[in-house]
């Protein structure tokens, strides 16, 4: 196995590689800790898993971004200041990765073959985006070969596939109705080697640095959930781990997004949050550092990180079927003000849901 | 939908010192360490507050710097251990309490060590090199 090889002695080692960075046994001891922490891990677990990273090399991880929006890799390579989490980026080997690489062109298709052919079944394969499929998948090329077919031959030798964020987990709003170009999540079209969904529209970035930490480390994918998605991370609910769980059991809800009960920070279930059906880090590991997350911010859960959120109501609309007195008309004005588009619009307001004679 | 029925803050926390006293049992007697990972636990501020209140302080306070800076103290009961980690952002990511005679992370690791004796030695013949030419 790549991960735990006796490479003491290596230079080529994550532990000999940090260490003539200046970063020594202790940082990664301690990211080790912040991980095993992260991962829901007992805390005894961390030295293993340090001592498992120092003799580990850096791990290939191609990377292939399709029908998307580049959302994804915004969200996992932007940091307002240098977090624990971005050592992940020191143990990998990001070997091609159309949005960040220098080559082009012919260049980086053979990047591309060169980073296969020397790490042959060990290499990770990480996708963002959804996969067109309709019409042999002509609306989603690069290279003048289409995400399909790139997908079937690449994944063909990895040691196992990423899956970030929603469309590449399950199609995401380019499958949402009328799913022109018949997008489908990786695991609709690859059966044969282990996937791990981490979606969210964007996903929280620590939950891949997590689920890398594992993987490097253990040489395995964590434990997951029946939709294959990490449990440490999404085995309960929005709903479950938020602040104002409290004012929900207390029947202290929030019926306009400036009412009093608003402004008391009471619960945004009447205004359409998703969270008692979502689930995500997102109440926990939080955003940008750990500053806050939607609901904290004061709006509703979207339920990004769930299958065919994006048809699945308004946003505004809340899980026991009511809209609040007074925002139904803004949120379905926000609604197409994020769908850019009338069709997109109407299909939230009705609750209309995609045809299934539509689905590829 | 799942009913909790939450302890208040002061039940949670004679909880958690039922459960150190039992991990320091265990280390008196069979010298096994533990640990209680408190981020993965629903705790209130105030409750950690409390915690760290009724653990008290011990003779030893550490500071660690390494991709941010970390806090280590001994608590009043000899054995327990109050452990902050944060990165460099300001952010925790691990708040502990070890039940251990000295944390881990605060032993020199043997790689580490080599390393250090090497450059060590490089600075003495650096500097005999310079005594010597000088001369």
């Amino acid at each position: 196995m790549q991960n735990a090889d006796d490479n003491e002695n290596d230079d080529n080692t994550l532990g000999a590689m940090l260490a003539a960075r200046g970063i020594g046994r202790r940082s990664l001891l301690k990211f080790a800790i912040a991980m095993a922490s992260s991962l829901a891990l007992p805390p005894g677990v961390a030295p293993l898993m340090a001592a498992n990273l120092a003799k580990a090399k850096r791990r290939s991880v191609i990377w292939l971004s399709f029908q998307e929006c580049t959302g994804c890799t915004e969200t996992l390579l932007r940091s307002s200041s240098p977090t624990i989490e971005q050592l992940i980026f020191d143990f990998i080997s990001l070997d091609y990765q159309e949005t960040l690489m220098a080559a082009a062109g012919a260049a980086a298709e053979k990047t591309l073959r060169d980073a296969i052919a020397a790490n042959k079944g060990e290499y990770l394969l990480a996708i963002d985006g959804s996969i067109p499929t309709k019409d042999s998948g002509v609306y989603s090329l690069t290279g003048g070969r289409s995400n399909l077919d790139m997908l079937k031959e690449i994944a063909a030798d990895a040691k196992a596939i990423l899956a970030i964020g929603t469309c590449a987990a399950y199609g995401g709003i380019p499958k949402a109705f009328p799913n022109p170009t018949g997008a489908v999540g990786v695991e609709d079209l690859v059966s044969n080697k282990p996937i791990i969904n981490i979606p969210g529209c964007p996903p929280v970035p620590e939950v891949l640095s997590g689920v890398l930490a594992y993987f490097i480390s253990f040489g395995k994918l964590p434990d997951l959930d029946e939709r294959k998605r990490p449990l440490a991370y999404f085995g309960a609910t929005i709903h479950d781990q938020c602040y104002r769980r409290a004012f929900y059991d207390q029947g202290k809800f929030a019926h306009s997004f400036d009412d009093e009960g608003a402004r008391q920070g009471w619960c945004l279930f009447e205004l359409g949050c998703k969270g008692p059906t979502t689930h995500n880090a997102c109440a926990s590991l939080k955003w940008n550092n750990g500053t806050s997350f939607p609901i904290q911010s004061g709006h509703g859960c979207i339920g990004c990180s769930e299958p065919d959120f994006w048809d699945a109501g308004s946003f505004y609309t809340s899980l026991a079927g009511g809209s609040a007195t007074g925002w139904r008309n803004a949120g379905v004005a926000a609604a197409v003000g994020i769908a850019a588009g009338a069709a997109a619009a109407l299909a939230a307001r009705n609750k209309s849901r995609p045809d299934p004679e539509d689905k590829p | 939908m799942t009913n909790f029925n939450f302890l208040d803050d002061d039940q949670l926390v004679d909880a958690l010192l039922v459960e150190v006293a039992g991990l320091l049992s265990r280390l008196i007697e069979d010298g096994e360490e533990g640990a209680i990972d408190l981020l993965g636990l629903p705790l209130s501020p105030f409750c950690v507050a409390e915690l760290e209140r009724r653990l008290g302080r011990g003779e030893i306070s550490v500071e660690l710097d390494a991709i941010g800076l970390s806090k280590i103290r001994e608590t009043g009961f000899p054995g327990v251990w109050w452990t902050q980690h944060v990165d460099e952002s300001g952010r925790v990511i691990a708040r502990l309490i070890e039940t251990t005679a000295i944390p881990k992370i605060l032993r020199a690791d043997v790689d580490d060590m080599k390393r250090g004796r090497k450059l060590l030695l490089a600075s003495i013949d650096v500097a005999v090199k310079t005594s010597r030419s000088a001369a």
